[in-house]
């Protein structure tokens, strides 16, 4: 189904890393909006030109910062980094983030979305940390951790100051309502902390992340969220675009089981980037398909057809109709879509990870059987392969299309079905894959469903597509 | 009157005639045997208004055993038999090929010179119904196909507009094809490149519509998706008919153009289908759907449909190694 009919999901939350074209864009939890809002900002290639300008026309909202955050900012400041991706040809920054130092050898967590560019063009970019002392230097990626948007980096020194993980946040133990303190380098504007409350785990998502009600802004990214003890809870990765400090952490556990893991393995070794990348998603597909398959499908009524919807607690489903348009539409249109919170950040132009049913029921208000097989010939010709396509990123798509029978001679709806697919350049074994299926039984009234998945292994989206397939049916 | 004047033999009797470049005749001058002078002067016995003919260009004389003579009266630029660029003093004239002087063209006959036979009357054929019908059937199923994949608001400005288009464009064709069958021939012959262009048009709608619910009768969307080399061909076809019309001469000629134009337009179409798609990504899948009672093909069982799913990934890993990501100068990334 055309996204820009039966998807008002507009993408809404960004990552907090500050680029130099733009802020990089992330559906990481899409939200229905009435009117679609474009998750990018304006390029910010010089701040310090542009700072006036933006700071005298907005109200500002310094964050309600108690007696007890100076206290803390004053402990961790020493071990606060500023992680800055530079092109290498030029010298200058072209995104940046933040990122906090974890032991006294110079190891530093911080998010892989902030050092995405490195690590998969490391001729093209290097990685320089600023401390708030002023102190530069080169920092080495270790580790990444492509799902929990992670990352180990480490920076020559000794006797380094450095920040503990909170035992509470470490066991998920966290009470909602606890004051956390996000920490890091906000638009190139300088250190800061921001008061905040802990909110628990954000529900729909598969992939963890710590809903955090605090304002945290790109150039945070990768930055402390620690407790009023001192200790880190969490790391600033997001934050929704149409909300109002609503902003997201991953959990503390994420990145102590990361830094545990660079600090047995050899570093990760850069002209092979792309291969860890390539495995950490065939493992992240794997868990997920499978725990997609042990939730199954459900059945839903719609009209005289059953669609399948996923069981699976992290989606988040919308409906629509076009009954109430205006002119009067000469078909009705009732479409449920349904989108999973599993959005993975590659790099600008790659996000991956989501998957997507959509069902519509269709049937002719005043529309002939031709004109009625018209209307849903704008919904089946797209075949699920018109987001977002980047020629370099991925290969054309191939289909396949026909008529297809299921079980025995007249117990299922034959279904026009095309299958199209479209595979990742720089990861083997992983592809973009929709199926769309319009039942052929009756003239004048029809289920169009469809089943898009993100970032999937040819095998997982066979045997999924396969059941969902198989799931289309009358309701008897 | 001192002079006598020669009794009037079929030999002695000469005529002079002015052709156009396309060798119409657009004066005929009758003269008596005898010398005759052609120039720009007002003494000569012809007068050409050619500022590249001389005051005294040229002379017909009558030789000693009855043939006709040009002779070149010492022009700067000279005499030649028609479209040869050997400069000539003299011809001997037989009454078929022109003389050029300057940019005018003479052709010299006496009385003697033998007519063809003259042609039967033929009855045109009449194309006109033929082609009205044909054209009917083009804007009704025009007019059809726009109704059939009307999905919103009927609006009678959808119908009117591209039908309007249509008939434009053919009355230019007709018209412009007409004005060079004039040119060549004499004869417009709109009747005929009407029906031409209306024979065509309508082969082409019927199959266009036939190849649209093939496509899906059959599950066979190559059918809809090639659909515009068949309409190359035919205009091919058309233009060769065309060309035809306006003469019958240089055919194979004729069919190259024609061949050659039809080819650079399936060319230049495929490209640029290719180009689309490698710029876009969009994906190559059935336009149109039909009602389901169109069908004609037995359905795929879904093991087999998703067996011929599962060979399409042997292209897709191949495509992720070799198909060109294309200069858009973005990848400064060195893999």
């Amino acid at each position: 189904m055309t996204e820009n009919r039966l998807q008002r999901f507009a993408r809404l939350a960004a990552v907090l890393v500050l680029g130099s074209a733009a802020f990089t864009a992330r559906a990481q939890l899409p939200a229905p909006a009435t009117t679609p809002t474009t998750p990018t900002e304006p390029a910010q290639i010089e701040p310090a030109r542009t700072q006036p300008e933006q700071v005298a026309p907005m109200p500002i909202q310094p964050a309600p910062v108690s007696a007890a955050a100076e206290g803390i900012y004053a402990e961790a400041r020493p071990s606060l980094l500023q992680i800055r991706t530079l092109v290498e040809a030029a010298g200058r920054q072209s995104s940046i983030g933040s990122g906090f130092l974890v032991s006294k050898d110079g190891l530093a967590v911080t998010n892989y979305h902030v050092v995405s560019q490195y690590a998969l063009e490391p001729k093209t970019y290097r990685l320089e940390f600023a401390r708030p002392d002023g102190t530069q230097g080169a920092l080495k990626l270790l580790a990444i951790d492509v799902a929990n948007d992670l990352a180990i980096v480490q920076l020559d020194g000794k006797d380094l100051p450095f920040l503990k993980f909170d035992a509470a946040a470490l066991a998920d133990t966290s009470p909602r309502g606890e004051r956390l303190y996000a920490m890091g380098n906000p638009l190139d504007l300088g250190f800061t902390i921001v008061e905040g409350t802990y909110n628990g785990f954000v529900e729909k998502s598969y992939n963890p992340r710590i809903h955090f009600t605090g304002a945290i802004n790109p150039g945070m990214s990768g930055g402390p969220a620690v407790t009023a003890a001192g200790k880190v809870a969490g790391m600033n990765v997001a934050k929704r675009l149409d909300g109002e400090l609503v902003s997201f952490l991953v959990p503390a556990g994420k990145a102590a089981a990361l830094l545990e893991r660079a600090r047995k393995d050899a570093p990760l070794d850069l002209a092979k980037a792309r291969e860890e990348i390539d495995r950490q998603l065939l493992a992240w597909q794997a868990d997920f398909y499978h725990a997609l398959g042990e939730q199954g499908f459900r059945g839903t009524a719609l009209g005289p057809y059953q669609a399948p919807e996923s069981a699976a607690p992290w989606f988040t489903c919308w409906a629509r109709t076009n009954a109430d348009q205006t002119p009067k539409p000469r078909a009705q249109m009732d479409s449920t879509s349904c989108s999973s919170q599993s959005s993975l950040f590659i790099a600008e132009d790659i996000e991956t990870g989501r998957t997507e049913l959509s069902h519509a029921y269709v049937r002719s208000i005043d529309l002939n059987s031709f004109q009625f097989a018209a209307f849903l010939s704008q919904y089946y010709g797209s075949a699920g392969m018109v987001r977002t396509w980047s020629r370099k990123r991925l290969t054309q798509p191939q289909c396949h299309e026909d008529f297809v029978e299921r079980g025995e001679n007249g117990t299922a709806p034959v279904l026009r079905t095309v299958w199209c697919a479209r595979a990742y350049r720089d990861f083997a074994g992983i592809y973009d894959v929709a199926i769309t299926t319009v039942t052929q039984d009756r003239d004048k009234e029809a289920l169009i469903s469809r089943l898009s998945m993100q970032g999937v292994s040819y095998d997982n989206a066979l045997a999924l597509a396969q059941r969902f397939v198989g799931e289309v049916a009358w309701t008897k | 009157m001192d002079q006598v004047v020669a009794v009037a033999s079929a030999d002695s009797i000469v005529w002079i005639e002015i052709l156009s470049r396309m060798h119409d005749v657009l004066a005929r001058h009758r003269f008596q045997r005898g010398p005759i002078t052609i120039g720009r002067a007002y003494d000569n016995d012809i007068v050409v208004d050619d500022t590249h003919v001389a005051a005294h260009h040229l002379r017909i004389v009558p030789e000693e055993d009855g043939t006709l003579v040009a002779e070149d009266l010492g022009s700067h630029n000279g005499l030649f038999l028609d479209r040869d660029p050997e400069r000539r003093t003299r011809v001997v004239l037989d009454g078929e090929r022109a003389l050029r002087i300057g940019n005018t063209l003479i052709r010299v006959r006496t009385a003697a010179h033998e007519v063809p036979a003259e042609q039967p009357m033929l009855r045109s054929p009449h194309y006109w119904p033929l082609a009205i019908a044909c054209m009917i059937g083009v804007f009704g199923l025009a007019m059809l196909d726009l109704w059939l994949s009307e999905t919103g608001e009927v609006k009678a400005i959808r119908y009117f507009t591209p039908l309007l288009i249509l008939f434009l464009v053919v009355c230019v064709w007709i018209a412009g094809w007409s004005v060079l069958t004039r040119v060549f021939t004499g004869h417009a012959r709109f009747g005929l490149h009407f029906l031409i262009v209306a024979a065509g048009m309508l082969a082409y709608s019927v199959y266009d519509q036939a190849a649209e619910i093939g496509a899906f009768a059959f599950s066979w969307t190559a059918l809809a998706t090639s659909s515009y080399i068949v309409a190359w061909l035919l205009f091919g076809a058309m233009c060769f008919a065309h060309l035809l019309a306006v003469g019958r001469t240089r055919r194979p000629l004729k069919f190259a153009i024609v061949a050659v134009l039809a080819a650079a337009g399936i060319a230049m179409q495929t490209l640029k289908q290719s180009e689309y798609r490698s710029n876009y990504g969009q994906p190559v899948v059935l336009r149109r759907l039909e009602p389901p009672a169109l069908r004609l093909v037995t359905p795929q069982q879904e093991a087999a449909f998703f067996t011929d799913n599962a060979a399409l990934r042997v292209e897709l890993d191949k495509a992720r190694t070799e198909e060109p990501v294309g200069g858009d100068g973005l990848d400064l990334g060195d893999d």
